[in-house]
């Protein structure tokens, strides 16, 4: 499968916090917004997706039986084929894999993939809980809810207090990941909080569940992110800086250990980032950009160590020596992560680590610009399971040559 | 969703679910053990996920464990504002002795204390008529 397709074209819309007065939109006219971008830039027509592929990434604000064709019925595109993927944070990057396996197969020449979602416009009947099925109900909501458990953050400090137990990670560790994504936000337009900030900031912010602060928090914004690939010879026709997947690796539910009391500080990375490499055919020094799916910082440095940047427990160090900075030895998130970028709800974040990668191997950001990038790892990391870390993790490995 | 009058959630019951409830209504904590490989685990599901098998049978377990992880819980996300009034709410993963890894409050101690490896016992809170919800005190 290496080289054997190539993102040519990506959109991102500008994010919403819903400020009173601004425009608040629906995640269809989000998923429109977004692929006009991506099509546009593309040199591409919606119509160019009649008999050919429309990926949808699940949204927590919609979630009809029918939702991937109705997309397409929103958008009049006739699509041959239509996938869809519910698995969060990972959505996105999993299509890539999907579309990449149908376009390989020869079904479909090209996939125009699309996510947004509108995470601070679903109506709530409890603070910061959206009605979707899968947070408010069924056996996973039954034996969480009614024991105390409080979203995400709650159950991710589980994690990290599990991690800082059995290895060393400092406080000003995890800010050196906060505050380097508040950096590289700076230098991007598009990201949603843009004013630096220093480590002393990240000590000091709220303590929401400890460990976790409120600078270890994403910023929930609306809006809509979407992709274009085709085949590599077609991807040559449409643009001169196609971003070939070189490789990839995908692993769901996964448990390190038993499965009844597995180890919580391994994600499903040290299976997906393996495959991903062994595919691509590169070795860890051949990546000049690492896009993790920062959801919290220490996510970040489970990351690390899981895709094989440094052994495990050694991840807090690694940060600690690294310079993460754009124009450092090993840039990170430099869209400004999802930590300041935005997380345009838990189902569509993904996009964010992958688009940011297609947009510094095409040399189109900016201020932020990675010099002689060729080769990016980047993330998708989705759901969170009870008592672990991460339902999904797909790792993709892509290059500026095929 | 259903809430109690107090707006904590509630358990939707199935006829799966049904004996976790009712045994902590009656001050006993029951898990699923296959009757095949002799796995416990928790939250009830429809087969072994060890190996596969559909016969599960529910066996009262020991009340006691061990602390797997906790955090302390200074605000209400992603829950009902009825938990307001118990915060700060310290939520640990235990681990039981006879197996399986549960998410449960910590009671009666001081934030401050909890630590990994603590030992804790399990007693019952009635959350409803047909339920009843396991909390972990300091052994």
């Amino acid at each position: 499968m290496r080289g054997k397709v190539a993102i040519v074209g990506y959109g991102r819309t500008p994010y919403s916090r819903v400020k009173p007065g601004e425009p608040v939109l629906t995640v269809d006219e989000y998923i429109a917004w977004a692929a006009d971008l991506a099509l546009q830039r593309a040199g591409m027509s919606k119509n160019d997706f009649d008999g050919q592929g429309l990926a949808v990434a699940h949204a927590e604000a919609a979630h009809t039986v029918n939702w991937s064709a109705s997309v397409a019925e929103t958008l009049g595109i006739s699509p041959k084929v239509l996938l869809r993927a519910d698995q969060g944070g990972a959505s996105a990057s999993a299509l890539l894999i999907r579309a990449a396996a149908m376009i390989e197969a020869g079904v479909v020449d090209r996939v125009l993939v699309v996510g947004a979602d509108t995470p601070l416009t679903i109506p709530s009947v409890a603070p910061g809980l959206p009605l979707s099925p899968e947070r408010s109900r069924g056996p996973y909501w039954d034996f969480q809810g009614p024991f105390g458990v409080m979203g995400a953050t709650a159950q991710f400090a589980l994690i990290q207090t599990r991690y800082q137990h059995e290895h060393e990670l400092t406080d000003e560790q995890l800010a050196k990941i906060a505050v380097v994504t508040r950096y590289h936000a700076s230098l991007n337009p598009g990201a949603i909080y843009r004013k630096p900030i220093a480590v002393e900031d990240y000590i000091n912010s709220r303590v929401l569940s400890a460990p976790l602060r409120l600078f270890d928090c994403v910023p929930i914004v609306n809006g809509g992110l979407a992709y274009i690939v085709t085949a590599a010879k077609s991807a040559r026709t449409i643009t001169d800086r196609p971003a070939y997947l070189l490789g990839f690796g995908e692993v769901n539910n996964y448990y390190h250990g038993s499965r009844t009391r597995p180890d919580v500080t391994y994600t499903g990375f040290v299976k997906a980032a393996p495959e991903a490499f062994r595919m691509a055919g590169v070795e860890h020094k051949d990546i000049d950009l690492f896009q993790p799916y920062d959801d919290y910082p220490f996510i970040v440095v489970m990351q690390i160590e899981d895709c094989g940047f440094c052994k495990k427990g050694q991840g807090g160090r690694f940060v600690e020596e690294r310079n993460l900075r754009f124009d450092g030895d090993f840039p990170l998130s430099t869209d400004g992560g999802q930590l300041s970028g935005g997380q345009p709800g838990g189902a569509i974040g993904g996009f964010a680590p992958l688009i940011e990668a297609v947009t510094q191997l095409r040399g189109e950001a900016g201020e932020r610009q990675v010099k002689d990038v060729s080769i990016t790892l980047s993330l998708g990391f989705g759901g969170i399971p009870y008592g672990r870390p991460g339902r999904s993790c797909a790792a993709i490995i892509l290059g500026s040559e095929g | 969703m259903r809430q109690s009058a107090d707006r904590k959630p509630l358990p939707e019951i199935t006829d799966l679910t049904r004996p976790f409830w009712s045994a902590a209504r009656e001050g006993k904590l029951v898990m699923q053990k296959c009757p095949s490989c002799g796995t416990i685990d928790f939250f009830p599901k429809p087969w072994c996920i060890e190996c596969g098998k559909r016969e599960r049978e529910w066996v009262e377990v020991s009340p006691r464990g061990t602390v797997y992880s906790y955090t302390v819980a200074s605000l209400v996300m992603m829950n009902l504002p009825g938990w307001e009034k118990d915060l700060p709410v310290i939520l640990c993963l235990v681990d039981l002795d006879d197996g399986g890894r549960m998410y449960a409050q910590l009671v009666g101690c001081p934030p401050e204390e909890v630590r990994i490896g603590m030992r804790v016992e399990a007693h019952f809170e009635q959350i409803s008529d047909e339920a009843g919800i396991p909390k972990f005190r300091p052994l």
